[in-house]
């Protein structure tokens, strides 16, 4: 199995402090935990049969870059053989913007990290006290300007619809971030998540979340925006300048088998989603007891398995290739959905050119409204 | 053994929910012996878990006991009724077999609608009333007002209640020597021709129905063959006996006493409640006077909520109207629901108990339209029409007159809640009757309702303007001109046909505004706008919007998300599922209840 698996994900659950809309698997204030969390992952990478010869490697978190230059370099000699990125290999970290240093990206160099997603979430002091960031705009600017100097592919979040922000600061925003010259750039609309602080707030009334025709407003202006400024929405929350696309994100949307370690991290082996205990305490206790961390298991049908493939195929921007499709899943995009498609197509939601299915714009914009026809 | 009718005391316990009729009922079987203290669960007639653990159905709505007085043994037969207004015609059958009946009243709570409604009940069958007053011991009891209440609302003599405590047993071996006392012995000559009164029955899987009688005269013996009045059939007597409290066989039961009866007989139909028995041929006796059909005033649609199940809904109906033909269902088509039933109960409580035991035991997915009363129709032709759904009323040209059920109905409230009831019933078109004071503290009122209104909201509106202290009861008056009028809603453009209704013309814009307001907060917002309006005929009298969904689409469907995702997707898929389509717009199932619900908007 593992000699078809060309992608990993390493979860670094640790943050200097949480965020009020953050439901990630993730401790605060917790650095007394690195060296548990360190052993243990090594732990679960020898529970690989064989070492894995990697397209993609993502590091995501919480904040991998919390662990500092010497923790980055700490957790790559983790992966010993276990995880080997080829040459080709597009290898990522996501980083707070406080945590870039020269040093940091001197260490990134040293591990073959070769891709930043940096977590800017917005250039305005306003905008980014509400969403509860610890980091300015101008630590933003300073470390945008080192990284066009470093070499490394530079990818930028971006939250939009926060509480009181208005369109035109969603356009200063956007307006910015090309300015500053990401190669690529996710954008999110804000998620109330439950158990959330910002979940709290808003049933005691304290945060107002964004009515939901400003919030397509807002969307839609970034959107065109980045079109203008040349990135292509690839897909619903992802832009890239041509060539740029996130290699390992685009492994999940066409629903290849990777591997995944850390709390909270979830692998899939072509049919199975399992995903490990998201307890960093658990996990961390677990492994070093030699003891099992899978928690959830999401096991599919085969039909299903196309199922799911199809809506993760319709949310990105070129859509699903029939024949593609059956080569992959082994299904037929008609049996499965023809009516459903015909639908959408009536409705505008969808453009179909015999061979290939994509959605429009409205339909991206309303898509979850579309998939209980097709799961 | 055989006792004398001298011997023997037939009563029930009549009194309002809650009042401790169960827990009294206990502690007169533990009194007299008839379950040991240990065995003694509590709630013995209430209790069906034991009859489930032996997988059959005993309604033990009879219990014999045996009680020693005065140096002789008495038989003691309590005779069970249902305590609700739905059920007055199966009480007034049960309390016709007994003698008389012991009244129960909360020395907390005091006299409420259905004591009042129970005790006239019992009155009207000139039974001998031995009133009771429970929870004594009670730190709030408050006795000598309850007293008062008693004796302005019913005539009794404070000196005549007896004070007791079901829970602990104060006053039980008083009220026992009472019913013996007070209580006169049937009437009844063993020698003449068999007049029995069937005044409940039960479907047993083993051994077909179970009939429970009261013997008026005569005597019936195991292999005897007897008649049923009504139906005109005769049966053998397989078995007989009495609820000791669990089935006992004997030889015969003779005037006087209580007991059951098994016949071989397959469905419940063929035993009707009040029906009499006797003996084939020409010697037989006239049946007891008072037998009525059962007479069903709510009725409602039931639909399964996937078109398929309508096979396996028509089979619970039928396995639920095995042991009430009280319920009674008919096949119908919408073209909102597709197939289902227009079923008919007796009233509200009614309508419930069915539902549950159809969701306990049928495990389908229902959609249950709002209930309505049934209507009578005059046409300018001369026919007279039963409406039982509002889609069956015809075009407004050919009524000639349009008939809707008045109730009498009496509300027990706390003097400090006499305004707002007041108020509350004229609201609802009541005809106010009389005021009476019951005691410093409580009073008694009588309006003339539409039953309409009453199955409405008035039964949560009462309770809701008196803090839960007001009771009401309803007794049926007739059917009276109105001036009524369909309402029909459309969503999407469409009529609904289900969500129509019948309301008086003076109410269908407010009732109109109410139901399309309520929709609004019920059906989800689509991917396209969604009108909502109520009409009378084709002149539309309220309308709101429902605005199309804007933004529906996940941010973030990485690697860990898209299980997460995938499980709230299909929990939508399986909501959708539940819901009925009208043109494309989705319907949840509670949405066909909300033209009841807008009761709290109405004020």
């Amino acid at each position: 199995m593992n000699s078809r698996i060309r992608h990993a994900y390493v979860h670094v659950p640790f943050c200097r402090h949480r965020c009020g809309y953050c439901d990630f698997t993730l401790v605060a204030g917790r650095d007394d935990l690195f060296e548990n969390y360190f052993t243990a992952l090594g732990v679960e990478l020898k529970r690989l049969n064989q070492p894995i010869k990697l397209d993609t490697l993502y590091l995501g978190g919480g904040t991998p870059t919390h662990l500092g230059p010497d923790g980055v370099k700490r957790l790559f000699s983790e992966f010993h053989d276990a995880l080997q990125p080829l040459p080709t290999a597009e290898v990522t970290i996501e980083a707070n913007p406080l945590d870039v240093s020269e040093s940091m990206i001197e260490a990134f160099h040293e591990c073959g990290i070769n891709r930043v997603s940096l977590g800017v979430q917005s250039l305005n002091s306003v905008t980014l006290k509400k969403l509860d960031r610890d980091h300015r705009e101008s630590d933003v600017r300073q470390v945008m300007n080192l990284l066009g100097k470093s070499g490394l592919t530079v990818s930028v979040d971006l939250i939009i619809a926060a509480p009181g922000q208005t369109l035109d600061l969603v356009a200063r925003d956007v307006e910015e971030i090309i300015s500053l010259c990401a190669h690529h750039v996710s954008v999110y609309c804000l998620t109330w998540e439950v158990g959330t602080a910002f979940w709290g707030k808003r049933a005691r009334g304290t945060l107002t979340p964004v009515v939901e025709d400003l919030e397509r407003e807002m969307f839609e202006l970034v959107i065109d925006q980045l079109s203008d400024a040349g990135y292509k929405q690839y897909e619903v929350s992802n832009f890239a300048q041509p060539a740029m696309t996130c290699r390992h994100n685009e492994a999940y949307w066409d629903c290849r088998a990777w591997e995944a370690f850390g709390p909270g991290a979830a692998r899939f082996d072509g049919r199975n989603r399992t995903t490990n205990l998201r307890s960093v305490s658990v996990w961390i206790k677990k492994l070093l007891n030699n003891q099992s961390v899978t928690g959830d298991v999401d096991t599919m049908t085969a039909e299903g398995a196309a199922r799911e493939r199809l809506v993760l195929g319709l949310r990105r921007r070129c859509g699903v290739d029939r024949p593609a499709f059956f080569q992959a899943s082994g299904f037929e995009v008609d049996d499965l959905a023809e009516k459903s498609i015909q639908e959408w197509v009536a409705a505008g939601f969808a453009e179909d050119d015999g061979r290939c299915i994509r959605l429009t714009r409205s339909g991206m914009l309303l898509s979850d409204s579309l998939w209980s026809a097709v799961l | 053994m055989p006792f004398d009718c001298k011997h023997i005391r037939n009563f029930s316990i009549v009194a309002h929910i809650d009042h401790g009729k169960s827990t009294l009922a206990d502690r007169l079987l533990e009194n007299t012996g008839t379950v040991e203290k240990r065995q003694l669960k509590t709630q013995m007639l209430d209790d069906m878990e034991l009859e489930r653990q032996r997988g059959i159905t005993i309604k033990a709505r009879a219990v014999r006991m045996e009680y020693r007085h005065n140096g002789e043994l008495y038989e003691l037969n309590l005779i069970d009724t249902p305590g609700h207004v739905d059920f007055h015609y199966e009480v007034s059958r049960s309390l016709a077999c007994c003698e008389g009946a012991v009244l129960l009243v909360d020395a907390f709570q005091g006299v409420e609608a259905q004591t009042v409604a129970n005790a006239y009940a019992a009155i009207n069958e000139d039974l001998e009333i031995v009133p009771v007053i429970n929870k004594v011991d009670l730190v709030h009891a408050r006795v000598d007002e309850v007293l008062l209440e008693m004796e302005q609302s019913l005539a009794i003599e404070p000196e005549e209640v007896i004070r007791a405590s079901a829970k602990t047993g104060i006053g039980i071996d008083d009220l026992l020597a009472a019913i013996i006392d007070r209580i006169p012995p049937p009437q009844g000559d063993p020698e003449k021709a068999l007049q029995a009164l069937i005044f409940d029955s039960h479907y047993d899987s083993y051994r077909g129905v179970i009939t429970y009688v009261r013997i008026i005269d005569g005597t019936v013996t195991k292999g005897q063959k007897i008649r049923f009045l009504k139906t005109g059939v005769t049966h053998e007597v397989l078995d007989l006996g009495q609820f000791v409290p669990q089935r006992r066989s004997c030889d015969q039961l003779a005037a006087g006493q209580v007991g059951y009866l098994v016949c071989n007989i397959k469905d419940v139909e063929h035993v009707h409640i009040g029906d009499t028995l006797s003996v084939p041929g020409k010697d037989g006796a006239a049946a007891v006077a008072g037998y009525k059909p059962p007479q069903r005033m709510v009725y409602c649609g039931l639909y399964p909520s996937e078109g398929e199940n309508f096979e396996e809904l028509r089979e619970s109906l039928e396995r639920l109207a095995i042991n009430d033909p009280s319920f009674e269902f008919q096949p119908e088509s919408s073209e909102a629901l597709g197939f289902g039933f227009r079923c008919g109960f007796l009233g509200l409580l009614h309508m419930e108990i069915i539902q549950q035991r159809l969701e306990q035991e049928a495990d389908l997915d229902l959609v249950q339209t709002a209930p309505n009363v049934t209507y009578q129709l005059l046409l300018k032709n001369g026919e007279t029409l039963e409406i039982r759904n509002p889609q069956d009323v015809p075009d407004t040209g050919q009524i000639e007159e349009f008939r809707q059920p008045i109730v009498r109905c009496n509300f027990l409230v706390p003097v400090e809640f006499i305004g707002p009831v007041m108020q509350l019933c004229s609201d609802r078109r009541g005809v106010f009757l009389k005021t009476e004071y019951l005691s410093p503290t409580r009073a008694m009122l009588s309006f003339d309702l539409p039953l309409g209104e009453v199955i409405y909201d008035l039964h949560d509106k009462i309770k809701s303007v008196t803090r839960g202290y007001g009771t009401l009861d309803y007794e049926l008056q007739g059917y009276f001109p109105a001036d009524l009028a369909r309402l029909d809603i459309l969503v999407g453009g469409k009529k609904v046909d289900a969500l129509s209704i019948i309301c008086d013309r003076r109410d269908a814009d407010r009732r109109g505004r109410a139901i399309v307001k309520k929709l609004r907060g019920e059906i989800d917002r689509h991917m396209f706008e969604v009108a909502l309006q109520a009409a009378i005929g084709t002149k539309i009298i309220a309308r709101e919007t429902i605005s199309a969904l804007r933004k529906n689409v996940t941010a973030k469907c990485y690697g860990g998300d898209i299980s997460r995702k995938k499980k709230l997707w299909a929990k939508q898929k399986e909501g959708k599922k539940r819901m009925k389509s009208i043109g494309s717009v989705d319907i949840p199932q509670k949405a066909f209840m909300a033209v009841l619900e807008t009761g709290a908007e109405r004020q």
